[in-house]
């Protein structure tokens, strides 16, 4: 299943990216090589000789909307420079200026490191000392997704490596604790405590096994609302569960199980990062929160016995033969 | 009602604390070498965090080519009708999709929801509980398996989604039900 899913998220990316930027390039999104007309307002005045001129560029709303046939609509005016290179004149927007589509996009493919929108200008005809009518000329911009995706996956390549290696710290926290609590007896007290609750949801673990003290852990943790203690405690359980596995790299019904009240966990308090986001409104929320996962966990524990009888799954369960 | 808020709230703050002196200090009392204990569980934490690195990339990039490319636009687009049938709002869609692949990006259209409709909208209520209903459960199957090193997964996968789907339409009927 994860084998035809990932493949499926390569691919399909792949052929959507294609298809968007062909689609670009047949309406001709970003008018490559067309001059913009703009007008220049030299709040310092011209002078031709200066390397650095301070210019506020201004562009009509009317002219910009039918020029890239778009809905959206520039600033009154952005500040920039103009700037004389050998090869002529270059516009250069200040840096983060908030330019509207399409040219947000040219600026993100062309100036990725910068982030000022850059132009060539063509001849300013003046209209007073400090004003000037000029046309713009963007670098051309082809197959946007297609850099995008190819960027997209290296960039993620480096987020997981953080984040996995964000995780050694409360890691090793919990690794530690739980040990000693494993060395102190009290990990057996709550197996003992909990087991009749657990069983009929983890047949497979035997008697007063130490993988139901992590398993409740765990739950606690998640509905609690814990994000960063229930990851290391579901871990530890994982690891509990794996060493009852006669086949190694292959999940057990208990595994999957365990994986699934994961996901559909009963939140008596919401996760944190929610809290931060909604701030007070989250009391309302508190109680539609409950209420779904109460039923969501129940669809999970259901759908996870239902597929585990399933002749597919069956035939892959890790036990199989023992059963 | 306010009241047992104010109680699970203090409750929770003190979950954390209790727990990271009670364990040692239990320890002590049954006389477990609490510090040379800890250090030898602790050591663990490091390798964990080495395996599941494979897994989380392996993941982590085909989400972020996938959402890099556009193709959730053309999915929405094409699951509007399907949503119109079943009484979900267009709006919440987008959530529905993210909510599973990344936990970061779920949170910044939660964000930008509250910036469109305004904390109190039905819609951000929605969005938000079904943020706190489900799990990114392609990273929590990402990290829990790969920790084990379990490559074939069985039934993980479609049992964690169903349960998500499910919790996203029961978070649309229950939101409307409290509040609408």
């Amino acid at each position: 299943m994860l084998n035809y899913i990932w493949a499926g998220l390569i691919i399909f990316s792949l052929v959507f990216a294609m298809v968007h930027d062909l689609r670009d390039l047949s309406r001709d999104t970003y008018r490559n090589g067309e001059p913009l007309p703009v007008t220049l307002r030299f709040p310092e005045g011209y002078d031709p000789s200066a390397r650095r001129v301070p210019v506020s560029v201004a562009i009509d709303p009317e002219t910009y909307g039918a020029f890239y046939g778009v809905e959206t609509r520039p600033a009154a005016s952005y500040d920039g420079v103009l700037l004389q290179t050998r090869d002529g004149r270059q516009l250069r927007f200040a840096r983060d200026a908030s330019v509207p589509e399409p040219l947000a996009t040219v600026r993100e493919v062309t100036s990725r490191r910068d982030h000022d929108l850059r132009g060539a200008v063509g001849a300013l005809s003046f209209r007073s000392d400090s004003l000037a009518a000029a046309a713009v000329t963007f670098p051309p911009v082809r197959f946007v997704k297609m850099n995008a995706i190819a960027a997209a996956a290296l960039d993620f390549a480096d987020t997981a490596v953080t984040l996995a290696l964000g995780l050694i710290g409360t890691l090793a926290l919990w690794m530690g604790l739980l040990r000693i609590a494993e060395k102190s007896g009290m990990l057996f007290s709550l197996v003992r405590v909990t087991q009749p609750l657990l069983r009929p949801l983890f047949p497979g673990i035997p008697k007063n096994h130490p993988a139901f003290a992590m398993i409740v852990l765990n739950l606690t943790a998640n509905m609690l609302g814990l994000g960063n203690a229930a990851t290391p405690l579901g871990i530890k359980a994982m690891e509990e569960l794996q060493t009852l596995n006669p086949k190694k790299d292959t999940a057990t019904n208990e595994m999957v199980m365990l994986l699934a009240m994961n996901t559909a966990s009963v939140q008596i308090v919401p996760p944190v990062l929610l809290v931060a986001i909604m701030g007070l409104q989250i009391n309302q929320l508190f109680f539609s929160i409950l209420i779904v996962t109460f039923f969501s966990l129940l669809v999970a524990i259901g759908t996870t016995k239902a597929l585990g009888r399933m002749k597919r799954f069956r035939e892959t369960d890790p036990n199989r033969d023992e059963a | 009602m306010e009241t047992f808020r104010t109680v699970l709230d203090v409750l929770s703050v003190f979950v954390l604390p209790s727990i990271i002196v009670g364990f040692p200090l239990y320890g002590l009392l049954k006389k477990v070498p609490v510090y040379e204990e800890f250090v030898e569980g602790a050591k663990e934490g490091f390798n964990v965090a080495v395996m599941i690195i494979p897994y989380l990339v392996a993941i982590l990039f085909a989400i972020g080519m996938f959402r890099a490319s556009g193709a959730l636009d053309f999915l929405i687009d094409g699951l509007r009708p399907v949503l119109g049938w079943a009484g979900i709002p267009p709006e919440v869609l987008p959530m529905m999709i993210i909510r599973p692949l990344t936990g970061s990006g779920s949170a910044a259209i939660v964000l930008d929801m509250i910036q469109q409709f305004g904390e109190d909208s039905l819609l951000v209520k929605m969005a938000a509980t079904m943020f706190g209903s489900t799990e990114t459960t392609f990273y929590v199957i990402a990290v829990y398996f790969g920790a084990v090193n379990v490559k074939k997964t069985r039934h993980a996968v479609p049992a964690g989604l169903t349960a998500d789907v499910f919790a996203m339409i029961f978070a649309v009927y229950v939101v409307r039900w409290l509040f609408g």
